[in-house]
């Protein structure tokens, strides 16, 4: 069945070689939504239809270059070798790995052959190695990459084609471009849209992927709200201040820095680095570290991971064993004689008729609490031993004076460790014992007692 | 049962996939019974290379007369607890309690055999890296899953996408292994107190469905966790959810009917290879009638469109 469109198509190519000099017309119409229909493109398409370029290819046409000669020499004997296209990535990877060199590569191979023979295995190798190049968060690559495809060749001109499916494996590789946009979370643009209904047409598998993406992405894509940036800040000062801000959950709580990161030469000309030390307290953590019976030392834990994105950082926390039963106090109760200065005369204090509750409307769950100690401030250091978090103790004391009276324990890791070894509920006196034998033993976990 | 292969997502690209065809390479067999989040009444997934596995149903049955006796015992007490429990009102509890309910902790994590009605899951399934453990908290009230994620896809030359862990519930069963599902239909809100590190979780609910080729349709939303020390307080509505089936989100999508739920699940899979911790206090479900909507995406409209 292929035979008569092939004999045809290289007619049209006999056409076209005529009107080599004259510019290429475009088809995407204003406003780029509006596609061409299928009946226009047998008006209009007919004798272009064996390659059309896009916007994409027109306006980027940078001169020939150093390196594109070098790249394009080898090419030319194609037919020799076996792999040629992963061998044209790597060839430009030898210098240098920016998106300059990829596009360079695709104009390259765009340039190679006017019938872009083995698109396909370029545009398969092309994907797999656009995170090499940094590139694979960049959506206007991918429709370079899509541009590759000769347009208007895939496209199903009559109900038999567009019944079956019409060249799968171009269409297969169409889907596959799209998905590692899907997978790396891009929305696709409308220029993706314009170029998959050229290549592929408008009901074509690529095309309804492309629909797929647009329909369910936009639903999700604020759906996280604990929103974190695509690119993280660079300065570990910025990036511990937005991670503790997110951690403390708290708009009271202030990040306090209380050592930037620097570098010292000493006099005999050693180099010591200071790290970057940022804390984070509420004002309620204040007051019950305030409360904080001194005779029961706080600790000192970490480094707890905490993971935004694909980044991992670590944290450390300042946090007290959970009460004790017997030590737990009793809250008392609000007397209602006592009034406040800003208790209104007229009305009590509190009301204990709920009149708005039926029987049914008791919406707490029947759950025990975890028992768990108070965690009192949070930190966040360039380094991790005891030496860095001693000093943001001790800047913790300058608002928090009582921690000069409380013993601090340094129980600390060398490598992250779980959140929950942390919250032992009831310490055994076994278990203290072993603290406090760690503590003799090593000196590095001494007690310190301001 | 098909949960842990459902959700290779990343945070934003839902549809993620296990490729699996036939096979090229010989593994073990026994490795993959072990991990395995089916039942015993569900084909296995044979992964590829895998031999199928030839032994005859009777060469899988292992006699043990005091095994069998703790079966009769329990399957008569279960037995028991259903004619009796009947006496005091639907689900064994009283009818004014059944009717008035507006909130049900549904899972909670008491003692070591509250560990036993979960299940936990990882890619080593299909022949990944990652690791996934369970354990309970320090004081015993909290379900701790760990573990570590790694994405490299398994070198057999077909599977594409790797990196997964899950934990899944187990379907619970009445007298006799008869199934049993939960009817969830008087409420509408998935409440749980999870404390996670900050990445990103999917929370899978699956259903009973009536023909065969449903098997592996779950009903998925997100559980995004903050991190930090604190525990997070999650409600997520059931109309949220969205229907998938073998990882990719379909095209007709479906009200999440809660009358027969089997079961509930938890995947990792945001690609971000290192170790990964989550806390689970409980697991409840709320009648939140401040919420009013029936389901969150369209159904008078066809997508893709046309």
């Amino acid at each position: 069945m292929n035979a008569p469109r092939h004999l045809f198509r290289i007619q049209c190519i006999g056409c076209v070689t005529r009107f080599l000099g004259t510019p290429v017309q475009r088809v995407i119409l204003p406003g780029g939504a509006h596609l061409q229909t299928p009946g226009s493109q047998h008006s209009n398409g007919q004798f272009l239809r064996s390659f059309h370029c896009s916007a994409v290819c027109t306006t980027s046409r940078p001169n020939r270059t150093e390196f594109e000669k070098a790249v394009e020499h080898p090419t030319q004997h194609k037919d020799k070798s076996l792999i040629t296209h992963d061998d044209l990535f790597e060839r430009a990877a030898r210098d240098s790995n920016t998106k300059a060199d990829f596009n360079r590569v695709v104009d390259v191979f765009n340039k190679a052959d006017i019938r872009r023979r083995g698109h396909v295995e370029f545009i398969y190798a092309a994907l797999k190695k656009m995170p090499e190049f940094g590139v694979e968060r960049d959506i206007a690559v991918y429709n370079k990459l899509l541009d590759v495809f000769p347009k208007e060749v895939f496209v199903p001109q009559n109900f038999i084609q567009r019944m079956f499916n019409h060249y799968p494996r171009q269409q297969e590789c169409g889907v596959q471009l799209l998905e590692q946009i899907e997978n790396y979370g891009i929305i696709p643009n409308v220029e993706t849209k314009v170029l998959l209904a050229q290549i592929f047409g408008e009901k074509s598998h690529p095309m309804r992927k492309y629909q797929r993406i647009m329909y369910w992405f936009p639903r999700f894509k604020h759906a996280n709200p604990f929103p974190v940036p695509h690119v993280l800040p660079g300065d570990p000062v910025e990036l511990a201040r937005f991670s503790l801000t997110r951690i403390a959950d708290d708009l009271d709580a202030k990040v306090t820095i209380y050592q930037y990161p620097s570098t010292d030469i000493t006099e005999t000309g050693q180099e010591v680095t200071r790290p970057h030390i940022l804390g984070i307290q509420s004002p309620d953590q204040r007051s019950l570290l305030a409360k904080h019976n001194p005779c029961r030392p706080v600790y000192v834990e970490g480094p707890f991971p905490l993971w935004l994105r694909k980044t991992c950082v670590h944290y450390f926390l300042l946090k007290a064993d959970p009460i004790p039963p017997e030590e737990k106090v009793v809250e008392e109760d609000v007397d209602p004689e006592l009034i406040g200065p800003e208790q209104s005369l007229f009305y009590p204090q509190r009301v204990e008729l709920d009149l708005e509750r039926d029987m049914g409307d008791d919406e707490s769950f029947y759950v025990d609490d975890v028992e768990e100690g108070l965690v009192y401030a949070m930190c966040m250091a360039g380094q991790g031993d005891q030496a860095t978090l001693s000093q943001w103790i001790s800047g913790l004391q300058e608002t928090c004076p009582i921690l000069g009276q409380i013993p601090t324990v340094f129980r600390l890791e060398s490598g992250p460790r779980e959140l929950q070894t942390s919250s032992d509920a009831q310490q055994t006196p076994e278990q203290e014992v072993e603290i406090d034998q760690i503590i003799e033993d090593e000196p590095q976990r001494s007690q310190r007692v301001n | 049962m098909a949960v842990s292969r459902k959700a290779l997502k990343s945070l934003s690209g839902v549809y993620g996939v296990t490729h699996r065809q036939p096979l090229l390479f010989p593994s073990t067999l026994g490795c993959s019974a072990i991990l395995s989040t089916r039942s015993a009444y569900e084909r296995d997934y044979r992964r590829p290379g895998q031999s199928p596995d030839t032994r005859w149903p009777w060469q899988k049955i292992h006699f043990d007369f005091s095994k069998g006796v703790e079966g009769i015992k329990k399957h008569i007490g279960l037995l028991k607890d259903e004619f009796v429990q009947r006496w005091t009102g639907p689900e064994g509890r009283p009818l004014l309690e059944h009717m008035l309910e507006q909130t049900r902790v549904q899972w909670e994590f008491r003692g070591p055999e509250s560990l036993d009605q979960w299940v936990v899951s990882s890619d080593q399934e299909i022949g990944g890296h990652s690791v996934a453990y369970t354990k309970l908290g320090k004081n015993n009230t909290t379900c701790f899953l760990y573990g570590s994620l790694c994405s490299m896809p398994p070198r057999d030359g077909e599977t594409r996408y790797s990196g997964y862990c899950t934990l899944r519930s187990k379907q619970p069963l009445a007298s006799f292994d008869r199934k049993k599902t939960y009817d969830w239909s008087s409420f509408n809100t998935l409440h749980m107190r999870i404390r996670g590190d900050g990445r990103p979780w999917m929370v899978n609910v699956s259903v009973e469905t009536f023909f065969s080729h449903q098997r592996d349709d779950i009903y998925s939303y997100f559980l995004y966790t903050r991190g930090g020390p604190y525990w997070q307080d999650v409600k997520i509505p059931f109309s949220k959810f969205f229907l998938s089936s073998r990882g990719r989100i379909q095209d007709n999508q479906h009200v999440l009917w809660l009358d027969k739920v089997k079961s509930i699940g938890f995947t990792l899979g945001d690609k971000a290879d290192g170790p990964f911790q989550l806390e689970i206090d409980f697991i409840g479900l709320r009648n939140d009638l401040a919420h009013t909507e029936e389901f969150a995406y369209e159904l008078y409209k066809r997508n893709p469109e046309v």
